[in-house]
């Protein structure tokens, strides 16, 4: 009895454990507030949302067509290959099995490059395609494995004696062999289905441009927030396997109604349940996707024009009102730093028409031959830029002939004002005992060395071996007391009072102080950074005309104030500053700082491909220590 | 007989084509340079120190994740196996259930869990018990990767569990064993299959992971996972970090070894 008991709380805890982190996202999908950091009261909208956000639904579309197509060809080429390796003498049989259990115990990492390495040296565009080859190269072995021990469960005279009384061989194969090794391949398929459904890493590595699942489209949320529509979608998801696996296993007669431990004899209603039920669900899930996929995709053909830009750098009722006004397609991609985009556009597996860099990146590009020359002829709307920031980009683009600046910003600390005693002027307090563990520091190579550099008092295009160790060495003396090195999460981190400090972009500052009136922002008097991100059109583009369209549009005043409403980033457009109702923030000096403020501000540049490797290594030094 | 074999040919082309092939890319990129030519330079990376310590680390991390789910999943997977059937196979399914949740949405969830302000150090303070600071710390990367790991532990022993004959056990405790004799001499010795298959389904993962130790590790814990999907997205130097992939592939096929070594007949798979 008290066997039973403890055996009962064991299982309690472990069920406790799994199904905490589930229980709370089912809570998110409820919360009010946009982010995670904080509860904002019950409410039902984001599963209203949910439908009408088209990036999502694409995603979940993507996501269960590639689970099913995969699951499926996995399914037929894994039980077929199961019975041809089981007719294989041991040896070759051993071989096959060793090879099949590659992918099973294959690091996904060393999985996803593989496939990456091989798609790109044989040139298929990464795309759906092979996204799907790679899903089905990774479930294949968990159909052998399904299937194999059924067929060795199956009595081989019964076979023979079906041939012996004149039965073809694929007759015998389908009324003898076949029902026996059924539940097998069933739930080879269900498992290939579900590891397709759960995978990440190969398909982060095998993905192209236009297209994502759902864990990658939540990859590259993360750094931003995910958005709540997503715990709604995993909430719908989770809910509706949870009650088909319910009626499999509540229905009486089911005595063995599992997926997985199956006896010969099966109950009828589960029968009924696998065969015809779960089938029809994913069918319709499947033909009803297909319908809203193809409503949304049929404007497009070849007038269309593929987007390369930082992750939530767009509102995307500006992408809406673009096709609607232009009838060109977007194709919408986003990055989460400019390391991430270069080797893409650079390698030319994807043909970008339109990416979205920074400055010192425009420069790497320009100097490796990259950058299309721009048509300005097709961009009257390039008047309403402030001519400062035309002058500031001559500091990476010499002449003004390939770039059109997008959004700028400054990097500054914010802190929370109730858990800092004196204001704020200097990077030093980043070095400040009393904040241990209460500091967020950037987790990218340039951003952290412009910190130290400058708090140095050097340049923070500084390629002086003395000055960077010394940067080094601060930064590593820095570790101890950094709660975490993050990108954009500063921002539901300081909203969530999880920090006191952050280094942080201006443009997040703006919509933090919206969100947590205690948060100030400021620019160190040391100087900081002060960076612009401009639009580019690669040379490979396809679609040059839409992509200055394209970047013709973003310049219209109205269009770009819905931006800056979105993003919050300072934007260079005149005209679209005019435009901003409220005089706060119009003023602002976190977003528009004065120029003397400026002064003291250098702009990072491209240093060329060895100091760039010279900053990775130091970079990483740190990281390890 | 010969024409069953041929059934196997499509999986044939497919696992050349995808399996075999990629993997020699990743020994072309890894034993040559940029320029193409042929060096050991990538492999030797290993050996500088900030190298060295993420690949230790990641060991050390992923040996005790694994210690940590095999002393869970094993009394776990018994007691599964003791339940009547009806109630296992929807238990086991519950194991299944959880990944029907996004991987990196259910890891996510945990930073909400675990930060200063989140779910379990309100229920703490709420009780003025001690508050939990794991976030961010190699222990928040451990229980990502028990969490995220578990499940491959408990299929695979209690797959074993459930075949082992009960006759077997009968005739130990006819002849006069005790519980502790059976399980040592018994039990323990017939699920073995079981129990390195599930250290190695754990053990592998969470060597190379580099999500969770991205998302519960803050950032400021490098594994070797994080140094190779770094050189391959961020530094974009794919030689390097095929050379480095190759080391990892060093345990991955002592794995395979120990697989084949006490698993002979493939009774220990999970699935």
């Amino acid at each position: 009895m008290i066997k039973n008991t403890l055996q009962k709380i064991y299982l309690g805890l472990i069920f406790i454990l799994l199904y905490a982190p589930i229980i709370t996202l089912v809570v998110l999908s409820f919360n009010n507030s946009k982010t995670r950091a904080k509860w904002g009261g019950f409410t039902g909208k984001w599963y209203v949302a949910l439908f009408q956000n088209e990036q999502i639904m694409n995603a979940l579309y993507t996501t269960l067509i590639i689970a099913l197509l995969s699951a499926l060809i996995a399914t037929l080429i894994g039980t077929a290959a199961a019975i041809g390796i089981q007719a294989m003498r041991k040896r070759v049989r051993t071989a096959m099995m060793a090879v099949t259990n590659i992918p099973m115990l294959n690091a996904d990492i060393v999985t996803g490059i593989s496939l990456m390495l091989l798609f790109i040296a044989f040139r298929f565009s990464l795309g759906f395609a092979t996204i799907l080859m790679a899903h089905i190269t990774f479930n294949i072995p968990y159909v052998i494995l399904s299937v194999m021990p059924k067929l060795k469960q199956t009595n081989r005279r019964t076979y023979e004696a079906a041939l012996d009384l004149g039965a073809s061989p694929i007759y015998a194969f389908f009324k003898v062999v076949f029902p026996d090794i059924l539940p097998g391949v069933f739930s080879g398929f269900l498992l290939a289905f579900t590891m397709s459904l759960d995978d990440f890493v190969i398909t982060h590595f095998t993905k192209g441009p236009g297209v994502d699942t759902l864990s990658t489209k939540i990859y590259s949320e993360v750094r931003k927030g995910i958005k709540p529509e997503m715990y709604a979608l995993s909430t719908l998801l989770f809910v509706s396997v949870l009650i088909l696996l319910i009626l499999v296993n509540v229905s009486p007669s089911s005595k063995e109604g599992s997926t997985r431990k199956y006896v010969s004899k099966k109950s009828k209603a589960a029968r009924f349940v696998f065969r015809r039920l779960v089938p029809a669900v994913m069918a319709i899930v499947i033909i009803a996707g297909g319908f809203f996929y193809g409503s949304k995709r049929s404007v497009s053909g070849d007038n269309q024009v593929i987007v390369y830009n930082w992750g939530e750098y767009l509102d995307p009722e500006v992408i809406t009102i673009f096709e609607e006004e232009t009838g060109i397609s977007v194709v919408y991609e986003e990055y989460e730093t400019n390391e991430i985009m270069y080797p893409k556009v650079q390698s030319g597996a994807i043909a970008y028409d339109v990416v979205c860099p920074s400055d010192y990146m425009i420069q790497r590009m320009i100097e490796n031959d990259l950058l299309a020359e721009i048509n300005f002829d097709h961009i009257p709307n390039i008047k309403n830029i402030g001519t400062q920031y035309m002058e500031q980009s001559r500091q990476f683009d010499a002449e003004n002939k390939y770039s059109v600046p997008y959004c700028w910003g400054t990097v500054g600390i914010l802190y929370n004002k109730k858990m800092v005693e004196e204001p704020i002027d200097s990077w030093s307090v980043l070095w400040d005992e009393t904040y241990k563990d209460n500091i967020l520091m950037q987790d990218s190579v340039r951003d952290a060395f412009a910190v130290a550099l400058k708090y140095l008092g050097y340049s923070l295009n500084s390629t002086d071996l003395d000055e960077l160790e010394a940067a080094k060495a601060l930064l590593i003396e820095q570790k101890p007391l950094v709660q975490a090195y993050v990108i954009d999460q500063v921002r539901d981190k300081m909203i969530g009072n999880e920090a006191a400090i952050g280094v942080i972009y201006s443009g997040e500052a703006i919509y933090t102080q919206l969100e947590n009136p205690d948060l100030e922002y400021v620019i160190p008097k040391e100087g900081s950074n002060v960076w612009i991100d401009s639009w580019v059109i690669p040379k490979n583009a396809k679609h040059k005309e839409n992509a200055e369209a394209f970047i013709n549009f973003l310049c219209r005043p109205d269009i770009a104030k819905m931006n800056f409403d979105y993003i919050t980033y300072s934007t260079p457009n005149i005209e679209a500053r005019k435009l901003i109702e409220d005089p706060a923030i119009r003023n602002s000096t976190i977003a528009f700082p004065d120029a003397s403020e400026l002064e003291r501000c250098e702009t990072f540049q491209f240093l060329g491909d060895e100091n760039d490797v010279l900053y990775n290594e130091l970079w990483r030094e740190i990281k390890s220590k | 007989m010969k024409s069953k074999k041929l059934l196997a040919g499509p999986y044939l082309f497919w696992s050349v084509s995808f399996i075999i092939i990629p993997l020699l890319m990743i020994f072309y990129y890894g034993l040559t340079d940029q320029d193409g030519a042929f060096t050991f330079a990538n492999l030797a990376k290993i050996t500088t120190p900030e190298n060295l310590k993420a690949l230790g680390l990641a060991l050390l991390l992923s040996l005790i994740s694994t210690l940590i789910c095999l002393v869970m999943a094993y009394p776990l997977a018994m007691i599964l196996a003791s339940m009547n059937v009806n109630q296992t196979s929807f238990i086991v399914l519950i194991f299944i259930l959880p990944m029907w949740m996004n991987f990196l949405l259910r890891t996510l969830a945990w930073q909400t869990l675990l930060e200063k302000n989140g779910v379990i150090n309100s229920i703490l303070s709420f009780f003025h018990l001690p508050q939990l600071a794991i976030i961010n710390t190699p222990y928040a990367i451990i229980l990502g990767m028990v969490y995220n790991f578990l499940p491959f532990m408990v299929l695979p022993i209690y797959n074993v569990l459930v075949k082992i004959d009960k006759d077997v056990i009968n005739a130990a405790r006819d002849l006069g064993a005790n519980n502790r004799q059976t399980f040592f001499k018994i039990i323990l010795p017939l699920t073995v299959p079981g129990i390195i298959s599930g250290i190695t389904m754990v053990f592998v993962p969470a060597l190379t992971t580099f999500v969770i130790s991205d998302l519960l590790g803050g950032s400021k814990i490098l594994l070797i996972g994080n140094v190779i999907e770094q050189e391959f997205k961020q530094g974009s130097n794919w030689h390097v970090g095929s050379g480095l992939s190759l080391v990892l592939m060093i345990f991955i096929i002592l794995s395979m070894a120990l697989i084949a070594k006490y698993d002979k007949d493939g009774e220990g798979t999970a699935f």
